[in-house]
């Protein structure tokens, strides 16, 4: 069995900034004595995260030990916290927002440098398929109990895939600007504490001057951003300033604007930084395709090709993308009884409809069900329709995305209280107020067959 | 409306926040609803309700109610600073 975290302890180059006190630790001072809490075979750890320095170092302690661990924001709602730990039950909790927790008694575990508390339920144990290592919601900050199952395998070939495509050698240096519960965010540390040098942990919000005065003092090499990151880069002058020490800039998490796409591809060639636009899905464990930076300008639709061990496969009948690899996942969790089981899952239905090009690449054309992806949340347009028809106990009522960036709620009444929907929304799904948007029809479109025409409602929403 | 209150009508519909909880205090990242992601839909809201165009630099000098108002003094409008 190869296990990723002896790839990252044999990486000599390791070595961690926290930024909060300007101080440099190599792997070793970082890693906590997890043996110390005494836990009986494995158990089901729950780590609530920022990209603090003790996060990172409270991750990478846990990956060290054999345990199944569930990685979630640690920015999401009490309640939401208190709804998944009842569902799954884990035996160790740790959440710095939390002073106690009903059950659990505080335990301190601590090394030279860190010294961190979790909490620890004795009682509780999970039965866990062996094959389990690792927990990531699709979700992110919603707090939703719908898990991807991930194995040791899936989480070390793919940072071994990414490797082998990203120019990232033992000079980088690397800052966890994205979250570690979030697939991309998690894959840019794994990578590059498998193959990198330094890693920046505890930086402040992308939105601050203290982010980009980081940029400066410790020459980043690298940024990774979804869309949004990218639209705000534009927006707050990025493209007119240089950053000589950036080598290279990655971009997943969803389709960006060809129009900002063609502004950083210009930018990056001006400026002599490479530039990669990826493709992925939690349930391949990040990565599925890339577009070689060489290639993007001709390129600059495309998804690109599959990554290193990993096959694309168009399904002839319904268009649909399918990928297989040693990433691919082994099922959802929705409750705790699920966590006995792994299935074999191939190929991997992405849900995306797609097309390959004559040179191998492959583009997405539209999605299979009705999803959308609002600033990087993936959200089912029927989920938040049937959240509204049931909260505001109408029918006449239907929700459609707007180019990925709102969703349109049409419906047929006089006064609809808006704000009290956009909170609920944001409640379950954390979608902002302003990416939500409303339009009243007398009647809704309906196609011949009698079913709501979503496509006619967003023509005539974006008509007006 | 007054610029002040103005200002405070934006941040109340965009962050959905009471008008009342609006204060000089309230800060960039410490109310859960003031993400980056609103931070931007705020920009471009108090653009299309004063009529002006924000300056790359200053969206990043706008981290508390009062340095909003602060930089948008800068554009002339007067909130009695």
């Amino acid at each position: 069995m190869d296990y990723i975290f002896d790839h990252i302890s044999s990486n000599k180059s390791l070595k961690f900034i926290d930024v909060k006190t300007n101080s440099i630790y190599k792997l070793n001072e970082l890693l906590l004595p997890t043996e110390e809490l005494a836990l009986k075979g494995r158990q089901l750890i729950f780590l609530y995260l920022s990209t603090s320095l003790e996060s990172v170092a409270v991750y990478l302690s846990f990956l060290a030990s054999k345990h199944p661990v569930v990685l979630l924001n640690n920015g999401i709602g009490a309640i939401l916290k208190q709804n998944l730990e009842k569902e799954y039950k884990p035996s160790i909790i740790y959440d710095v927002n939390r002073n106690e927790i009903i059950n659990y008694s505080l335990k301190e575990i601590k090394n030279k440098a860190i010294n961190i508390s979790v909490f620890i339920n004795d009682n509780s144990s999970i039965l866990v398929h062996e094959t389990i290592r690792l927990l990531l919601s699709t979700s992110g900050t919603t707090g939703s109990p719908k898990l991807v199952k991930l194995s040791e395998h899936n989480i070390l070939q793919n940072a071994l895939s990414i490797c082998d495509y990203l120019p990232i050698n033992k000079k980088d240096i690397v800052p966890l600007n994205l979250p570690l519960n979030y697939s991309y965010g998690l894959s840019v540390l794994h990578s590059n504490a498998i193959k990198g040098g330094t890693i920046v942990c505890g930086l402040p919000d992308i939105l601050t001057k203290d982010f980009w005065r980081c940029l400066d003092v410790y020459k980043f090499t690298s940024i990774a951003g979804v869309p949004f990151i990218y639209e705000m880069l534009n927006r707050i002058g990025f493209l007119k300033k240089h950053y000589p020490s950036l080598k290279y800039i990655s971009q997943a998490g969803g389709n960006l604007s060809e129009n900002i796409k063609m502004q950083f591809i210009d930018y990056c060639r001006e400026n002599n930084i490479e530039f990669f636009v990826m493709y992925g899905q939690t349930e391949a464990t990040a990565r599925i395709s890339y577009v070689p930076s060489d290639r993007l300008v001709e390129k600059v639709k495309s998804i690109g090709i599959p990554i290193n061990n990993g096959k694309m496969i168009i399904d002839a009948e319904t268009e649909e993308l399918l990928y297989s690899g040693p990433n691919v996942f082994g099922g959802y969790a929705k409750k705790k009884e699920d966590l006995k089981f792994w299935e074999t899952i191939n190929p991997l239905k992405t849900g995306d409809l797609a097309f390959k090009d004559e040179d191998g690449f492959y583009h997405i054309k539209g999605r299979l069900k009705r999803m959308v992806k609002v600033f990087g949340n993936r959200v089912n347009l029927d989920e938040i329709e049937a959240l509204l028809k049931s909260s505001l106990d109408m029918s006449l009522l239907a929700c459609t995305g707007i180019n990925d960036k709102f969703i349109l709620v049409a419906h047929c009444e006089d006064a609809l209280n808006e704000s009290q929907l956009k909170k609920t929304i944001f409640e379950t799904y954390k979608i902002q107020g302003p990416a939500i948007k409303f339009k009243r029809f007398d009647k809704l479109p309906k196609t011949k067959n009698e079913k709501i025409d979503y496509k006619k409602i967003a023509e005539e929403y974006l008509e007006n | 409306m007054d610029n002040n209150n103005q200002l405070k009508h934006v941040f109340s519909s965009i962050l959905e926040i009471d008008a009342s909880l609006i204060n000089d205090d309230l800060k960039y990242q410490e109310n859960p609803s003031w993400d980056s992601i609103n931070h931007m839909f705020l920009i471009s809201e108090i653009e299309n309700v004063f009529d002006i165009e924000i300056d790359a630099d200053d969206i990043l000098e706008m981290k508390s109610f009062y340095h909003t108002k602060e930089v948008l003094s800068k554009y002339n409008l007067d909130f009695n600073l």
